[in-house]
């Protein structure tokens, strides 16, 4: 009788867990990152954040020579294409320096201003999350230092994701990987506009009435709206067309290498409201080649490859 | 209730939170890109030695933490911890039979406890399943969590262990 009150007490006690935890789920979902949910987040980061500081950086040798060896065969393999992709760069950069020049000069016509001149923060990556599951990194600086929701985060790769969650003195940055993570680009060779979702380990390209094919090794980046225009996102790994009219989907290698991030810096001085009110005061400015920059909404693409940058916050 | 038992085990619970999420976890040591599941290992650890209820509870935090410090709403380790713990409560007197049941009890358990939070992700939204790789991340942690089980399990035993194992009614 004894151990059946005892298993009753226990089951029911984890029903009860398990309740909570459902419920806590729910809220933390419809109230979208807001709510009890961040304050209690808040409160465990602060607490967390000087000890994942510390350990983060006493174990940095060790991890950094860890990972090393575990990713010897792959460097290695690395190491020869990159030789080979070295020296076919270097008769192309000959190429390169006059297209550079034209490009410069074209950036001074049209009063265009690189990602680079808008303000940053400097801030250092002291944890990532709680699982291979969690496509997020969290970094040293929050709100008290200029940061807010929806911020780019960038290396000097190129793209790293963008803010989701920000506390005082950290915030949460969810990697370009996520599969909830959409970005609008432009394939800087053809111009064609699309969007770009992650696939946890790699990176999908989908390119609506697709005029030309996307090429390999064709480098793309940002389109505007809620990321700067013209950051770096990566290059096409496989050339695709649009064959049956339907558009074309292909694979994109990330500029950035998510197990090599250490310092980024965080994009402050730039968010979709700005550029929309920008638009608004001046109408006359070339933004027309924009896409669909007036509408930052959760989700507002329009199927045509024109659709908002769109990170899901419904977390 | 043994406080000093229950007291060491959440230390140690927090010390494992702070390893899984600075030292492991996605981009920092994650061989073939999983990291292991040191939380539920020492969560799975100290529920050999505590009773029932503080041992359900201590799953339950642990997993609140790590949802707390993760990027997944909030609840779904807690929901995967809790029934892991619940599971090897439910056996856990079978663990006298020696390190090989203990290390496939903690196996199967983190097997149970990623497959858990991977079908409670996916009802609440999560994008787990747009790619292979929910399967490395399911799988993997289980053996490396293996290995960690080896050091970790002795450690637990030394400090709160004692001579005689609790049963399911203790």
């Amino acid at each position: 009788m004894q151990s059946f009150r005892r298993f009753d007490r226990t089951t029911s006690l984890m029903i009860g867990l398990l309740v909570i935890s459902f419920l806590l789920a729910t809220f933390d979902v419809r109230s979208a990152g807001g709510g009890i949910g961040t304050t209690m987040r808040e409160g465990v980061q602060t607490l967390f954040s000087p000890l994942q500081e510390v350990t983060s950086a006493a174990t940095r040798p060790a991890v950094g020579f860890i990972d090393a060896l575990s990713d010897i065969a792959a460097l290695r393999e690395e190491n020869d294409s990159l030789r080979l992709e070295n020296e076919e760069l270097k008769t192309e950069i000959e190429q390169f320096t006059s297209i550079q020049a034209d490009l410069e000069h074209l950036m001074e016509i049209n009063d265009l201003e690189a990602p680079d001149d808008l303000p940053t923060v400097t801030a250092r990556i002291v944890s990532s999350g709680t699982s291979t599951f969690d496509l997020v990194r969290f970094i040293d600086k929050g709100s008290n230092d200029g940061i807010s929701l929806g911020d780019a985060v960038i290396d000097q790769r190129g793209l790293i994701g963008r803010v989701d969650e920000v506390f005082r003195n950290s915030a949460r940055v969810r990697l370009i990987f996520d599969p909830n993570v959409t970005i609008s680009v432009q394939d800087e060779v053809t111009s064609q506009m699309g969007l770009l979702t992650g696939d946890n380990d790699t990176l999908i390209l989908r390119v609506f009435n697709a005029e030309e094919p996307v090429r390999e090794g064709n480098v793309i980046v940002t389109a505007g709206s809620r990321f700067p225009p013209g950051i770096v996102v990566g290059t096409v790994k496989e050339t695709a067309a649009d064959d049956a009219g339907f558009g074309l989907d292909t694979e994109v290698m990330a500029a950035i290498n998510p197990t090599r991030l250490d310092y980024v810096k965080v994009i402050v001085g730039y968010s979709p409201l700005d550029a929309e009110d920008e638009e608004r005061a001046e109408p006359e400015e070339p933004v027309a080649d924009e896409p669909a920059d007036e509408e930052p909404s959760e989700d507002s693409s329009d199927g045509e490859g024109n659709a908002d940058t769109t990170i899901e916050e419904a977390r | 209730m043994r406080t000093r038992e229950v007291g060491i085990s959440l230390l140690l619970v927090v010390l494992a939170v702070v390893a899984q999420t600075a030292v492991f976890g996605d981009g920092r040591i994650d061989p073939l890109g999983a990291s292991p599941a040191i939380v539920l290992v020492v969560v799975l650890a100290c529920a050999r030695y505590i009773d029932p209820e503080p041992a359900l509870l201590l799953g339950f935090t642990a997993g609140m933490l790590l949802d707390l410090l993760g990027g997944a709403p909030l609840g779904l380790w807690a929901m995967a911890y809790t029934v892991s713990v619940y599971i090897a409560l439910r056996f856990r007197s079978r663990a006298d039979d020696g390190p090989v049941i203990v290390g496939l009890g903690v196996v199967l358990l983190t097997l149970i406890a990623h497959s858990l939070f991977v079908i409670i992700g996916t009802l609440f939204g999560e994008r787990f399943f747009t790619s292979t790789a929910v399967i490395k991340d399911t799988v993997l942690p289980a053996f490396y969590n293996l290995a960690v089980a080896a050091v970790v399990f002795p450690i637990v035993s030394r400090l709160i262990g004692r001579r005689r194992q609790l049963g399911w009614t203790t």
